[in-house]
């Protein structure tokens, strides 16, 4: 498996990318789901495990500032540096990979990656995602419509999706759940692998334990609530 | 058991046939009945041979250009705004709670037949309306009422209010509809996270987004309204000009001439109606067409920030006002119909009296009872129809055709002016003297499709399993048709049930033609009363036409839980 | 939508917690929805068995009466009663519309009559209606049995031999209108009648206003063009084909060509034609040109139906409206509809005045019974339940001399009604006759020729 080196514009990937956690208590109507403080350095892979009600998803939604009514939180969000608990969430720079890849069906391969891309010229977008598209074994397949592809494609093009955005931090809502084994652990290599070419810190939401290990990280693990 | 369960599957088997020749001979046998008279075949007139007079008439009326420019930009107009607002609804309060409290404001008035929210946006927008009251003299200055030219103006601004308040809400139902599809709702909510997790502000997500894949499942939806607002009646005539009206307006006002050689003017104007329809709906494709190739390109610029801010503000605005305007219409409505003798700059009357209800209420119970019995029968005819249609597909494995599920909306897609003058023709042919089953049948080609539209995907969607596991107990279709399905679409049925009423209490045209005035329902009484002397009567009867509706569908909610919870006493 | 799939949800649920209370749930739920179709299918079937069935019956009734034609009143009388009649007529109006229920009462004591009204919203739909009977070789079981009419739509009718023939003599109440002395009874809008329709009632356009808003109202209809420049935008009158438009539309023709020579002016009551139509109509346009930008909306927009007026005036907008049954201005008052201080005038300079007729259609599938309708709607007691002010307020047709003393006192006006049923001028204004119905066509043609499209 090939990997994917620094994107076009991508100026430096300095190690001084870092996400804090800082004092989260995290309730719905006034009762306690879970507190939470860490911080997870560019590169690192957080793994939070635990069955579902333990509250992953309420996390999930509050790092991406999407917490629905009914919950309240309370502590603090920093992106390198910056203060982001009350950012709205398409200014935090924290990008997202879902279970499913959730490519859009109206864009073609290349659209949907084109989609995630900072505004530059048309050119350079192409080559930019043509490049990426290569590197992950997906050379040729541009204007291919996405619902056309295998499930380990489809996971590579939102990988890219995610990545060519340019994002600070990145969350894992158990990624590769979906997968078969085989498939599984390739993908798994090269998003991991990815990650840390890219210094990002990163989350990972999951229930499966080899993918806990893989990710080398710092495992935390929640109790089921009530 | 036995026998129904022997006459089931050939009754199953012959229910689509029977459906599409419900549908298909009435619109396509009156739309002959309406072609032949106007090339100047009409044997009652002694004109058998034929000729273009009809066409060169019509060419030759006084404004027949500005009568088709009115029907035309009207439709065109009011679809497109109905269209904005809901796009602009939807990505304003897509992540937001107040989605769900304006689906449950504005569901209500999908319900409101066509007429009644006519005059009631009609009572609004008046000189001496609730509009101009609430602002005079204190604002306004005005002792008598202003001389404006609302409703009724040149320009068809006020039929573009009506039309654009009635038929948004049908767009934003039909919307949510898709978005409540289980997979589909998920996977584009997920989509729109995925999109602000990139970066994008939730307008321009919505847009980029939500939007190219929900606009294929609102075509069908904004075509019917397309058509209907381009050759509706009831609108035109409480809202509209009349010097000229819309051309549908003047059709029917032909066919009424008391010039009999009208017709044949009148049924070739019915020949440029149809025309006229089709242009609007090629309008708007080759709209969709060059919108969708400008926008093309934008989608995947990376641009995430179109002023969306400004957008969102602009929509709650527009949101607010509509909110309003509706609000006030009613308020409005409900004061008339309980009004005293109302000076004119009064915000309020002088008096509050019930002899408005108890002077309808005397002439009320025949249109009543009449209203609700043709209702009823025409939705039993769809319900039983559309059910059976749909097991008829699962029977064979395979859904409609193509052809067959466009053939189901033909009665919404063909202006109903059209094709339905020809139609009391044919039914003077075969059985002019059964009035109440005309009207039914004529009913029955507008209440089937919404009927059919409601159960489709709730018949589709039942999980299979449950049938195979009957089957394997030995049960016959027919018993899983009846003691499967049935009950655990209850529910959907209900709903059906009500939309279909809804549909049938709102009919003007239908009823007023097969009717042939013997039969009058709440509605074109009060289609009559609108253009009539009183404001008050007419008034009660377009709450009336509200309130049928309403307890419709109060009954569809009500009647499923009541059942299900006598069981759960037991 | 999202209503479906909640109960949807709801129902599976039921059948994870409980097969054993779902079968049973399954079972009663079956009952339920099929006796609430089946009911719905039954209500269906009954409605429309039991349509069909009273046609049936009358289907075999009715052959033989439409085949003789002269036959004397207690056959027609032992015929006709017990069946139904459609009486097509105008329904805008409550008041009429009520008599009209009373007169159905009436009749269905007398003769066990079911009178149905079919409230028109034009009586030209009617007309439609037997011309598609006609051409769908309907000639015995037309679903119009009585007509309301006059002028136009009776021209019409009678021109495409719509109309059954020489009844009306038969009628034993039609002798007390006098048709002898009295030759308006035979003559609608000029056009003999011949006996295709009875007389029903007299009208005369009368004009209202409120009289805190407007002291002085125009009494001529020179004044009146000079009041609405003084008063712009508060009278309007509605758009021909209109009713209440052409009767306008008359009036003024007539009054402004009351200076011309008698031959000329007589040609109004002649068929009209190229000449007579450039002798007479140019001082109506010219009038008309003069006032339309002084009316209500600027003259850019004419109502569509005269019984807006009444409304408008209710609403403020106008202060000047006129009706051609003047009875509806008290009514109106005491249902709040028009201000309590309305009063009502005739124009000095002349009142256009009518007769309004019934009419049996050629087909009709109850002719006699049709006929006993009319009959009693020409009877005294009719007639002047008809002429109250707070009935109808409808002038009655009969000749008082015909009438016994007794009858006659039925006719008295009764006193304690508001003043605007006190009708000002009457005395003083001149009878004006309707024109030649021909006229009302023209007129309605040119006019919207020269105002139907707003340019």
């Amino acid at each position: 498996m090939q990997t994917f080196a620094s994107t076009a514009n991508r100026s430096n990937t300095t190690s001084t990318s870092e996400l804090t956690i800082d004092g989260l208590i995290l309730s719905r109507q006034q009762q306690h789901l879970l507190s939470l403080s860490a911080t997870i350095r560019g590169g690192e892979i957080l793994t939070i495990m635990g069955p579902s009600g333990s509250g992953k998803s309420t996390l999930l939604n509050w790092l991406t500032g999407m917490l629905p009514a009914g919950f309240s939180a309370e502590g603090q969000l920093h992106l390198n540096g910056q203060n982001i608990t009350t950012t709205a969430s398409h200014l935090r720079h924290i990008g997202l990979l879902y279970q499913d890849p959730l490519l859009f069906p109206h864009l073609s391969v290349a659209g949907n990656i084109g989609f995630a891309m900072p505004p530059s010229s048309k050119v350079q977008r192409q080559a930019a995602i043509s490049e990426a598209l290569t590197q992950v074994g997906l050379g040729g397949l541009e204007q291919r419509d996405p619902q056309s592809l295998s499930g380990g494609q489809q996971a590579r093009v939102a990988l890219l999706r995610v990545l060519l955005s340019q994002p600070k931090a990145i969350l894992l809502d158990e990624p590769f759940s979906k997968l078969d084994s085989q498939l599984r652990q390739e993908t798994r290599q090269l998003v991991f692998d990815q990650i840390r070419q890219h210094q990002l810190p990163a989350i990972m939401v999951t229930h499966d334990q080899t993918d806990a290990d893989a990710a080398e990280g710092k495992i935390i693990s929640l109790d089921k609530i009530n | 058991m036995n026998t129904v369960a022997k006459l089931f599957n050939p009754i199953v088997r012959f229910s689509p046939f029977m459906m599409m020749a419900l549908l298909l001979i009435p619109v396509l046998g009156g739309l002959i009945g309406v072609i032949l008279p106007a090339f100047g075949w009409i044997p009652a007139l002694d004109q058998t041979h034929f000729s273009l007079n009809g066409f060169q008439q019509l060419w030759q009326t006084p404004g027949i250009g500005h009568m088709a420019l009115l029907s035309i930009t009207t439709s065109l107009v009011s679809t497109l705004l109905a269209f904005l607002i809901t796009i602009l609804i939807l990505a304003s309060y897509f992540t937001s709670p107040w989605l769900g409290y304006i689906q449950r404001l504005l569901g209500p008035i999908l319900v409101i037949p066509h007429a009644a929210a006519a005059i009631a946006i009609g009572f609004l927008i008046t000189p001496s309306g609730m509009l101009s009251r609430l602002v005079s003299p204190w604002l306004s200055g005005w002792d008598a009422p202003p001389d404006w030219l609302y409703p009724h103006d040149a320009m068809g601004l006020s039929i573009i209010l009506g039309v654009t308040l009635k038929e948004l809400p049908f767009l934003l139902l039909m919307a949510l509809g898709v978005l409540a599809q289980p997979d589909l709702g998920q996977t584009l909510r997920a989509q729109h996270k995925v999109a602000l997790s990139l970066g994008y502000c939730p307008m321009t997500a919505f847009f980029k987004v939500v939007l190219p894949s929900l606009y294929p499942h609102l075509r069908l939806p904004i075509l019917a309204v397309l058509a209907y607002a381009s050759a509706s009646v009831e609108i035109p005539l409480i809202l509209g000009p009349n010097n000229p009206p819309t051309l549908a307006v003047a059709i029917m006002q032909w066919f009424h001439d008391v010039d009999l050689s009208l017709r044949i003017k009148a049924s070739a104007g019915a020949i440029l109606q149809i025309q006229l329809t089709l242009f609007v709906l090629a309008c708007w494709w080759l709209l969709e067409r060059l919108v969708s190739q400008f926008a093309k390109p934008m989608l995947t610029n990376g641009e995430r920030e179109y002023g969306g801010a400004i957008i969102q503000k602009i929509t709650h605005v527009i949101t607010a006002l509509m909110l309003t305007i509706i609000g006030l219409a009613l308020v409005g409505m409900l004061l008339w119909s309980f009004a005293g003798f109302w000076h004119f700059p009064d915000a309020l009357p002088q008096q509050f009296v019930i002899l408005h209800w108890q002077a309808a209420s005397q002439q009320m119970h025949t249109p009543l009872i009449d209203t609700v019995l043709i209702a009823l029968c025409a939705t039993a005819v769809a319900i039983t129809l559309t059910l059976l249609t749909l097991e008829a597909e699962q029977h064979s494995g395979k859904s409609l055709s193509l052809l067959g599920s466009v053939l189901i909306y033909l009665p919404l897609l063909i202006p109903s002016i059209a094709f339905l003058f020809g139609l009391v023709w044919l039914l003077e042919q075969v059985n002019s003297q059964h009035t109440f089953i005309n009207v039914v049948l004529a009913h029955v080609l507008f209440v089937l499709p919404y009927v059919f539209l409601s159960l489709a995907s709730s018949y589709r969607r039942l999980d299979p399993r449950f049938s195979i596991v009957a089957a394997s107990l030995g049960a016959t279709k027919a018993k899983i048709f009846f003691r499967i399905k049935l009950p655990m679409l209850i529910g959907p049925i209900f709903i059906a049930c009500a939309l279909g009423l809804a549909i049938s209490f709102s009919q003007y045209l239908p009823t007023l033609l097969t009717g042939g005035g013997r039969i009058n329902t709440i509605t074109t009484e009060a289609v009559s009363l609108a253009n009539g002397g009183s404001r008050r009567i007419s008034a009660v009867y377009a709450l009336m036409q509200m309130i049928l509706p309403a307890l419709g569908f109060l009954l569809a909610w009500l009647l499923p839980k009541i059942i299900v919870k006598n069981h759960r006493q037991k | 939508m999202t209503g479906h799939l909640m109960l949807l949800a709801n129902f599976r649920w039921q059948h994870i917690v409980g097969t054993a209370f779902y079968s049973n749930l399954i079972k009663s739920k079956v009952v339920i929805s099929l006796g609430l179709s089946a009911l719905l299918l039954a209500a269906g079937l009954w409605a429309g068995i039991a349509h069909a069935s009273v046609n049936d019956v009358v289907d075999v009734v009715d052959k033989p009466v439409t085949q003789t034609s002269t036959s004397s009143w207690p056959e027609i009388q032992s015929r006709g009663a017990n069946q139904d009649v459609y009486f097509h007529a105008w329904g805008g109006d409550p008041q009429i519309n009520r008599y009209i229920q009373w007169a159905a009462k009436q009749v269905k004591q007398l003769y066990q009559i079911n009178l149905h009204h079919v409230k028109l919203t034009d009586t030209s739909e009617a007309v439609s209606r037997v011309l598609a009977e006609k051409s769908a070789n309907n000639d015995h079981q037309g679903q119009v049995d009585l007509v309301w009419i006059n002028g136009e739509n009776f021209a019409a009718m009678a021109k495409h031999q719509l109309l059954a023939p020489n009844w009306v003599d038969q009628l034993p109440n039609f002798s007390l209108t006098d048709p002898d002395n009295n030759p308006a009874m035979t003559r609608d809008f000029g056009v003999p009648t011949q006996g295709m329709e009875a007389p029903w009632g007299k009208a005369a356009l009368t004009f209202y206003y409120d009289s805190i808003v407007t002291t002085s109202p125009p009494q001529t209809l020179q004044q009146l063009s000079l009041w609405a420049k003084q008063h712009p935008g508060r009278f309007t009158y509605p758009k021909p084909p209109d009713f209440l438009a052409t009767s306008f539309l008359k009036y003024a023709l007539i009054v402004l060509n009351n200076s011309q020579p008698e031959a000329i002016k007589n040609l109004l009551y002649q068929p009209a034609t190229t000449q007579s139509q450039a002798l007479l109509l140019p001082v109506l346009w010219q009038y008309l040109d003069e006032l339309h930008p002084h009316l209500w909306r600027k003259g850019r927009h004419f109502m569509s139906s005269g019984m807006e007026l009444r409304r408008l005036i209710g609403d403020g907008e106008l202060a000047l409206a006129f009706t051609f049954s003047a009875a509806e201005i008290p009514a109106a008052v005491a249902r709040f509809e028009l201000p309590d201080s309305s009063r009502s005038y005739r124009m000095q300079d002349g009142s256009l005045s009518n007769i309004h007729f019934i009419t049996i259609p050629y087909n009709a599938a109850h002719r006699d019974s049709a006929k006993l309708v009319v009959n009693f709607l020409l009877s005294p007691q009719a007639q002047a339940h008809k002429q109250q002010a707070n009935v109808w307020g409808d002038t009655s047709v009969l000749a008082l001399s015909k009438l016994t003393a007794e009858q006659q006192a039925w006719f008295a006006p009764s006193k304690q009604s508001h003043p605007s049923a006190t009708i000002a001028n009457q005395a003083i204004s001149p009878a004006l006759s309707e024109p030649d119905p021909s006229w009302s066509k023209v007129i309605t043609a040119l006019w919207l020729q020269r105002y139907g499209v707003m340019q």
